[in-house]
Protein backbone atom coordinates (compact mmCIF):
# COMPACT_ATOMS: atom_id res chain seq x y z
CA UNK A 1 0.00 0.00 0.00
CA UNK A 2 1.60 3.15 -1.30
CA UNK A 3 0.03 5.29 1.48
CA UNK A 4 1.50 3.33 4.64
CA UNK A 5 4.42 5.78 5.03
CA UNK A 6 1.88 8.76 4.97
CA UNK A 7 0.08 7.00 7.32
CA UNK A 8 2.06 6.70 9.85
CA UNK A 9 4.15 10.11 9.29
CA UNK A 10 0.42 12.39 9.68
CA UNK A 11 1.63 13.89 6.40
CA UNK A 12 -1.54 14.79 4.00
CA UNK A 13 -5.02 14.55 4.55
CA UNK A 14 -5.92 11.53 2.36
CA UNK A 15 -3.74 9.93 4.91
CA UNK A 16 -4.86 11.86 7.91
CA UNK A 17 -8.13 10.17 7.20
CA UNK A 18 -7.35 7.33 6.62
CA UNK A 19 -5.85 6.60 9.97
CA UNK A 20 -8.86 8.13 11.71
CA UNK A 21 -11.32 5.39 10.24
CA UNK A 22 -8.85 2.83 10.69
CA UNK A 23 -7.93 3.62 14.34
CA UNK A 24 -11.68 4.14 15.31
CA UNK A 25 -12.61 0.78 13.77
CA UNK A 26 -9.41 -0.92 15.78
CA UNK A 27 -10.92 0.72 18.79
CA UNK A 28 -14.56 0.02 18.06
CA UNK A 29 -13.21 -3.58 18.23
CA UNK A 30 -10.84 -3.89 20.79
CA UNK A 31 -14.09 -1.88 23.01
CA UNK A 32 -16.85 -4.42 21.79
CA UNK A 33 -14.04 -7.38 22.70
CA UNK A 34 -13.53 -6.23 26.53
CA UNK A 35 -17.54 -5.53 26.64
CA UNK A 36 -18.05 -9.46 25.72
CA UNK A 37 -15.61 -10.45 27.67
CA UNK A 38 -16.52 -8.92 30.78
CA UNK A 39 -19.98 -9.99 30.28
CA UNK A 40 -19.17 -13.96 29.91
CA UNK A 41 -16.09 -13.94 32.26
CA UNK A 42 -18.35 -11.98 35.44
CA UNK A 43 -20.87 -14.67 34.59
CA UNK A 44 -18.85 -17.37 34.91
CA UNK A 45 -16.55 -16.34 37.53
CA UNK A 46 -18.58 -14.10 39.88
CA UNK A 47 -21.70 -16.17 40.73
CA UNK A 48 -22.58 -14.50 44.34
CA UNK A 49 -20.83 -11.21 44.21
CA UNK A 50 -18.96 -10.64 47.14
CA UNK A 51 -17.20 -7.86 48.96
CA UNK A 52 -14.61 -7.90 46.87
CA UNK A 53 -13.01 -10.00 44.22
CA UNK A 54 -11.63 -13.38 45.42
CA UNK A 55 -8.30 -14.68 44.77
CA UNK A 56 -10.09 -17.43 43.07
CA UNK A 57 -12.33 -15.38 40.91
CA UNK A 58 -9.22 -13.61 39.85
CA UNK A 59 -7.57 -16.44 38.93
CA UNK A 60 -10.87 -17.64 36.62
CA UNK A 61 -10.91 -14.31 35.28
CA UNK A 62 -7.41 -14.74 33.77
CA UNK A 63 -8.19 -18.18 32.52
CA UNK A 64 -11.44 -17.09 31.20
CA UNK A 65 -10.14 -14.27 29.33
CA UNK A 66 -7.56 -16.55 27.56
CA UNK A 67 -10.01 -18.97 26.63
CA UNK A 68 -12.50 -16.07 25.17
CA UNK A 69 -9.76 -14.71 23.12
CA UNK A 70 -8.71 -17.97 21.58
CA UNK A 71 -12.30 -18.72 21.50
CA UNK A 72 -12.13 -15.14 19.47
CA UNK A 73 -9.17 -16.47 17.13
CA UNK A 74 -10.68 -20.09 16.45
CA UNK A 75 -13.79 -18.30 14.97
CA UNK A 76 -12.37 -15.89 12.91
CA UNK A 77 -10.20 -18.33 11.21
CA UNK A 78 -13.11 -20.48 10.48
CA UNK A 79 -15.61 -17.29 9.34
CA UNK A 80 -12.79 -16.24 7.32
CA UNK A 81 -12.11 -19.31 5.64
CA UNK A 82 -15.65 -19.99 5.33
CA UNK A 83 -16.26 -16.40 3.54
CA UNK A 84 -13.17 -17.63 1.13
CA UNK A 85 -14.39 -20.70 0.20
CA UNK A 86 -18.40 -19.11 -0.18
CA UNK A 87 -17.15 -16.32 -2.34
CA UNK A 88 -14.87 -18.98 -4.44
CA UNK A 89 -17.88 -20.94 -5.22
CA UNK A 90 -20.12 -17.64 -5.78
CA UNK A 91 -22.68 -18.59 -2.72
CA UNK A 92 -24.00 -15.31 -1.17
CA UNK A 93 -23.43 -15.56 1.84
CA UNK A 94 -21.33 -13.30 3.21
CA UNK A 95 -23.25 -10.38 1.87
CA UNK A 96 -26.43 -11.56 3.97
CA UNK A 97 -24.32 -12.09 7.68
CA UNK B 1 -15.44 11.92 18.29
CA UNK B 2 -12.70 15.11 18.53
CA UNK B 3 -9.92 13.99 16.35
CA UNK B 4 -7.48 15.07 13.52
CA UNK B 5 -10.37 15.36 11.06
CA UNK B 6 -11.68 18.30 12.25
CA UNK B 7 -8.57 20.09 10.75
CA UNK B 8 -9.01 18.39 7.26
CA UNK B 9 -10.42 20.03 5.02
CA UNK B 10 -12.26 17.42 2.67
CA UNK B 11 -12.79 19.78 -0.09
CA UNK B 12 -9.15 20.29 -0.85
CA UNK B 13 -8.52 16.73 -1.99
CA UNK B 14 -7.64 15.85 -5.47
CA UNK B 15 -10.39 13.82 -7.77
CA UNK B 16 -7.94 10.70 -7.55
CA UNK B 17 -7.62 10.93 -3.82
CA UNK B 18 -11.34 11.03 -3.10
CA UNK B 19 -11.91 8.21 -4.88
CA UNK B 20 -9.14 6.51 -3.12
CA UNK B 21 -10.80 7.57 0.20
CA UNK B 22 -14.21 6.53 -1.08
CA UNK B 23 -12.63 2.78 -2.17
CA UNK B 24 -10.99 2.71 1.18
CA UNK B 25 -14.18 3.42 3.13
CA UNK B 26 -15.88 0.86 1.06
CA UNK B 27 -13.12 -2.00 2.10
CA UNK B 28 -13.22 -0.45 5.62
CA UNK B 29 -16.95 -1.06 6.27
CA UNK B 30 -16.64 -4.21 4.91
CA UNK B 31 -14.43 -5.56 7.41
CA UNK B 32 -16.25 -3.95 10.25
CA UNK B 33 -19.03 -6.20 9.18
CA UNK B 34 -17.14 -8.90 9.24
CA UNK B 35 -15.68 -8.17 12.87
CA UNK B 36 -19.05 -7.34 14.10
CA UNK B 37 -20.13 -11.05 12.92
CA UNK B 38 -16.56 -12.00 14.55
CA UNK B 39 -18.08 -10.78 17.70
CA UNK B 40 -21.40 -12.46 17.84
CA UNK B 41 -20.29 -15.87 16.49
CA UNK B 42 -18.20 -15.78 19.55
CA UNK B 43 -20.89 -14.84 21.60
CA UNK B 44 -23.26 -17.43 20.88
CA UNK B 45 -20.05 -20.09 20.59
CA UNK B 46 -18.52 -19.67 23.52
CA UNK B 47 -21.90 -20.14 25.48
CA UNK B 48 -22.71 -23.19 23.84
CA UNK B 49 -19.02 -24.55 23.77
CA UNK B 50 -17.59 -23.98 26.76
CA UNK B 51 -19.35 -25.63 29.68
CA UNK B 52 -21.25 -23.24 32.46
CA UNK B 53 -19.74 -22.61 35.82
CA UNK B 54 -15.58 -21.65 36.62
CA UNK B 55 -12.90 -21.79 34.40
CA UNK B 56 -9.86 -23.13 35.23
CA UNK B 57 -7.86 -22.92 32.00
CA UNK B 58 -7.16 -20.40 29.03
CA UNK B 59 -6.43 -22.52 26.73
CA UNK B 60 -9.73 -23.94 24.80
CA UNK B 61 -9.45 -28.06 24.75
CA UNK B 62 -9.74 -31.02 22.68
CA UNK B 63 -13.64 -31.15 22.98
CA UNK B 64 -13.88 -27.05 23.06
CA UNK B 65 -11.96 -26.48 20.07
CA UNK B 66 -13.57 -28.48 17.41
CA UNK B 67 -16.96 -27.58 18.96
CA UNK B 68 -16.25 -23.60 18.39
CA UNK B 69 -15.45 -24.18 14.81
CA UNK B 70 -18.51 -26.74 14.14
CA UNK B 71 -20.65 -24.21 15.76
CA UNK B 72 -19.26 -21.42 13.51
CA UNK B 73 -20.09 -23.27 10.40
CA UNK B 74 -23.53 -24.63 11.71
CA UNK B 75 -24.70 -21.97 12.41
CA UNK B 76 -23.73 -20.74 8.86
CA UNK B 77 -25.68 -23.14 7.48
CA UNK B 78 -28.28 -22.53 9.72
CA UNK B 79 -28.72 -19.27 8.51
CA UNK B 80 -28.31 -20.78 4.95
CA UNK B 81 -31.56 -22.26 5.92
CA UNK B 82 -33.38 -19.52 6.86
CA UNK B 83 -32.60 -17.78 3.69
CA UNK B 84 -33.65 -20.22 1.48
CA UNK B 85 -36.91 -20.88 3.26
CA UNK B 86 -37.68 -17.45 3.72
CA UNK B 87 -36.86 -17.02 -0.48
CA UNK B 88 -39.39 -20.28 -1.25
CA UNK B 89 -42.14 -18.53 0.61
CA UNK B 90 -41.83 -15.37 -1.54
CA UNK B 91 -41.53 -17.38 -4.29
Amino acid sequence: MDSFGGALGGGDPKSQIMRQVQQEAAMQNARMLVEKLNEHCFDRCVPKPGASLSKGEEGCFTACMEKYMSAWNTVSKTYVARIQKESQSGAALSNTF
Amino acid sequence: MSGPLANVDVSKLSDRDKQELQQFVVNESQKARIQSSIHSLTDVCFKKCIPAGGVKNGKLDKYEEPCVRQCVDRFLDANLVVLRELERLRG
